[in-house]
């Protein structure tokens, strides 16, 4: 459990940003499975999973900047962190920008599973334990929807961008 | 890695999964609060012991007799009515229901009339009765210039005749109990009882108040041949109500009686 109000606002952070991104890797993966959509969502939307990632980390990289604004010393920034293992992995997904990581969608997938395993648990928890609370239920299902949104707004963003080119292309000629 | 890739199970089992905790989530509701009972009811623990004065016969086991050597009339009150307590005893009292025929001076040194006006059924408080009397001038308060001076006149009375027991309207307070019933929150008795003092007033007054009764069990002292038990009578009485006005002490006054008995 979360031993203090500071942790969980950072967990919420956290969980804000990458909890949603399996289900949305989830859904791509069937759509690309099942026609009609299957090319389109294979060629386009599978492969822009992991930028779409690193757009939900890159977002996330900035609220932690405003965060920490004015004082970006080292120092301040450490002393306010409550989760410093979960930030260091949340902040890694930056790195699927870069084409190595982000040639296989799948590392994305591992790497916001655990995210994904950290709400599972706390729902378990709320939902089933002796600790059990329903207002901390739907705090999390919220926190779960907004982060689906977010991923697929971010997927949809990566994508548009990534047609831009191709669609300019074609108005030129 | 070539599972998650390929294999639709986890992509369709995390989507039910997400469906399945939204439902949990929006359709549960929070665990119903119950309060945790912290002490049970209490469960009275009484005998059925009868214990009667009969004749105050020496040598009859059947019959107790008060040891007033051994018992006490204890009275309390705040010191000036807001400070700690000012304490003191009677160093008189007996358990006789003095009627007015004998309130009179009684010239010996020890009980001037019978301790037997009580009786004490464990099982059935119907049947007990308490009668107690003090003499208002025997209160000690371990300041002989204070008991044998200011005392006197604050509480309307007359200075100690040494080898007299005064039992006189004006240095007698009475209790008599009307009923007794049990306490249902302990194994002790309600007392309903009436307390009859002149104090500085034109007459006596009876005021009825409740009291709290406690039985200590009979038993056998250590090595002893005879039998003990004890009775404790705690109540509280309003001094103004006797005309009583010093400011030296509260209005509210705490008896408590620690009556022992034998049957020696």
């Amino acid at each position: 459990m979360l031993e203090s109000f500071f942790s969980y606002i950072e967990w919420i952070e956290l969980e804000t940003f990458f909890s949603g991104y399996l289900l949305v890797y989830a859904i791509i993966h069937l759509v690309a499975s099942k026609p009609p959509l299957t090319s389109f969502a294979k060629t386009r939307l599978l492969p822009k999973l992991p930028l779409a990632y690193a757009l939900a980390g890159t977002l996330y990289l900035g609220l932690q900047l405003k965060d920490a604004y004015p004082d970006y010393t080292i120092g301040h920034m450490a002393a306010s962190v409550q989760l410093p293992f979960l930030k260091i992995w949340a902040l890694l997904s930056i790195l699927f920008w870069i084409p190595l990581f982000n040639k296989k969608p799948v590392f994305s997938l591992l790497h916001s599973s655990v995210f994904f395993f950290l709400l599972l648990k706390s729902l378990y928890l709320n939902l089933f334990t002796s600790a059990a609370d329903n207002d901390m239920v739907r705090n999390s299902m919220k926190i779960y929807s907004v982060s689906i949104i977010l991923n697929l707004v971010a997927l949809l963003l990566v994508t548009l961008i990534s047609l831009l080119p191709a669609f300019s292309k074609k108005t030129s000629t | 890695m070539k599972l998650l890739s390929n294999s639709r199970i986890w992509a369709i089992a995390v989507i039910m999964f997400s469906g399945l905790v939204y439902v949990a989530g929006c359709t549960r509701d929070n665990d119903m609060l119950v309060p945790i009972k912290l002490t049970q009811p209490f469960a009275p623990n009484r005998g059925n012991a009868i214990l009667l004065p009969g004749n105050m016969t020496a040598g009859n086991a059947t019959e107790w007799k008060l040891d007033k050597a051994h018992s006490s009339v204890l009275w309390s009150g705040a010191y000036i009515g807001a400070a700690g307590l000012l304490t003191g005893r009677f160093n008189q009292f007996g358990m006789h229901n003095v009627v007015d025929a004998e309130m009179i001076n009684y010239v010996t040194t020890g009980q001037p009339l019978k301790d037997s006006s009580w009786s004490f059924y464990e099982s059935d408080p119907s049947k007990t009765h308490i009668n107690g009397y003090v003499q208002i001038n025997t209160s000690n308060t371990g300041e002989p210039g204070r008991d044998g001076g200011c005392n006197i006149s604050s509480l309307g009375t007359t200075v100690i005749v040494t080898g007299t027991q005064n039992l006189t309207v004006t240095n007698l307070a009475k209790i008599r109990s009307t009923k007794v019933e049990l306490d249902p929150a302990s194994n002790g008795y309600i007392v309903t009882l009436e307390l009859t003092w002149k104090g500085l007033l034109a007459q006596p007054l009876t005021k009825t108040l409740i009291g709290k009764l406690n039985y200590v069990p009979k038993s056998t002292p250590t090595g002893a041949t005879y039998d003990v038990f004890g009775l404790q009578l705690t109540f509280q009485f309003n001094k103004a109500d006797f005309g009583i006005t010093s400011t030296n002490i509260g209005d509210k006054i705490s008896i408590e009686c620690n009556m022992n008995f034998n049957n020696k």
